[in-house]
């Protein structure tokens, strides 16, 4: 830092103002995911490593062990960029997240057993998901699947059929498009479709 | 309508990683069932995060080159592909859909075994901090008045049971210290439950007393 020219600490500054801006950090995010541009990454890294060091340090009160914790948590960013949801909040949040399971894991890692549960069971961030599955919760955790099966006959075709993959042959909506040869968005759509029809018609019958 | 919630206190704990694996799942699986503690989970994520991320310890230059170039040259962390697994456990004839946590760790669900009376139950592997249980009641089914070595939490999964306090419906979660004692009960309706527990229970009544080897199959 004392080499830092007037000039220098001042961009710094900037650039550290701009990356509390959360758009303009999804926006450097979507640009990991996109194009692993490092120079996105990099000032995301300026960023957040130092916040990272002060929360591990804190944490942990060893330097090596708050080390590792960043570089992990930034070896995620990294390389899950594209799993960051805009919509489900903050890209600081998210990265606080992902720090959180790290040290869920560290604390355990020589106390327990190989095969405990590991923070990426609990907290699936992750995980290369279905968002919608989760969106829809309310339906499959209130509804056995029998009542489902009686009512799905009703579906039209191209929604049953996106049902029946994901639900019974427990495909991700991923494989769901490539086996159909359909858009992402329209597997997602009538996913969506679907479930709320289901839904009405389980409330008609209730 | 789920009208037993984990605390504040807790959910930021939770929130925090700081409570046990074992409780912790029984709350991760309380937040799939109920939307309004998922809403107060997002809102702690950002509070935790906003105090967290708050002050800043400034690296060095140079360890920041090098962890980047470190990070430009690893290769991608394995990644985790979530399924819809088979949500659906079956037990005694019914059918029952597993919140998400819960089917997501389905593997960590052991056998089922039959406990006494109309008692069953099914251990999950999840650390050696805590102890956790799927527990299946049937109609009219108690389980003996204990009281609580430790933190004993139980979330109803499907169906209903009493105790002493209150009744108990899909969703609702109850956090029990050695301070309380109960004996749960189901009536007209059976009952799935997920308990974790870090210590074994203590059976504090008559007969009961003589069922204390029993805690240990329990709650082992
Ligand atoms: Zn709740």
């Amino acid at each position: 830092m004392q080499m830092a020219s007037a000039r220098e600490t001042q961009r710094k500054v900037m650039t550290s103002a701009r990356t509390d801006n959360a758009d303009y950090a999804a926006d450097l995010l979507a640009q990991v995911a996109a194009t692993q541009s490092r120079r996105a990454f990099s000032e995301l890294f300026r960023h957040f490593a130092p916040k990272l060091q002060a929360y591990a340090t804190r944490q942990f009160g060893n330097e090596q062990t708050a080390m590792d914790l960043v570089q992990e948590t930034m070896t995620n960013v990294w390389h899950k960029a594209h799993l960051f949801k805009p919509d489900k909040g903050s890209p600081s949040t998210w990265i606080f997240t992902i720090a959180r399971n790290i040290r869920f894991d560290i604390l355990r890692k020589n106390k327990h057993r190989q095969n405990d549960l590991s923070a990426d069971e609990l907290w699936p961030i992750l995980a290369e998901n279905n968002e919608s599955l989760d969106d829809d919760y309310s339906l499959d955790g209130k509804v056995l699947m029998q009542e489902i099966s009686s009512y799905y006959a009703q579906l039209p075709d191209a929604q049953r059929e996106v049902i029946e993959r994901i639900y019974i042959e427990g495909k991700s909506q991923q494989e769901v498009s490539d086996s159909l040869g359909i858009p992402l968005g329209t597997v997602k759509s009538r996913t969506r479709l679907a479930l709320k029809k289901l839904k009405e018609l389980i409330t008609a019958h209730d | 309508m789920i009208k037993s919630h984990p605390s504040e206190a807790n959910l930021f704990q939770y929130v925090a990683g700081e409570l046990s694996a074992g409780l912790s799942l029984v709350m991760a699986t309380h937040v799939d069932m109920c939307s309004q503690c998922q809403a107060a989970v997002a809102d702690i994520e950002e509070t935790l995060c906003k105090q967290e991320f708050g002050s800043t310890e400034p690296l060095e230059a140079l360890n920041c080159e090098q962890m980047m170039a470190a990070i430009f040259a690893s290769s991608a962390p394995k990644s985790v592909v979530r399924t819809p697994v088979e949500s659906m456990l079956s037990l005694e004839g019914k059918r029952f859909n597993l919140p998400n946590t819960l089917a997501r760790n389905r593997d960590r669900i052991g056998p089922w075994s039959h406990m006494v009376g109309k008692l069953w139950r099914a251990p999950m592997q999840v650390s050696s901090d805590s102890s956790v249980n799927l527990i299946y009641m049937a109609q009219g089914a108690t389980v003996p008045e204990h009281t609580h070595k430790g933190t004993e939490a139980t979330l109803v999964v499907n169906g209903t049971f009493n105790d002493e306090h209150d009744s108990y419906h899909d969703g609702d979660f109850i956090l029990l210290n050695e301070k309380h004692r109960h004996s749960p009960q189901t009536q007209q309706e059976d009952c799935l439950t997920l308990a974790s527990l870090d210590a074994p229970l203590h059976f504090t009544s008559g007969i009961s007393r003589l069922l204390n080897p029993f805690s240990s199959l329990f709650f082992r």
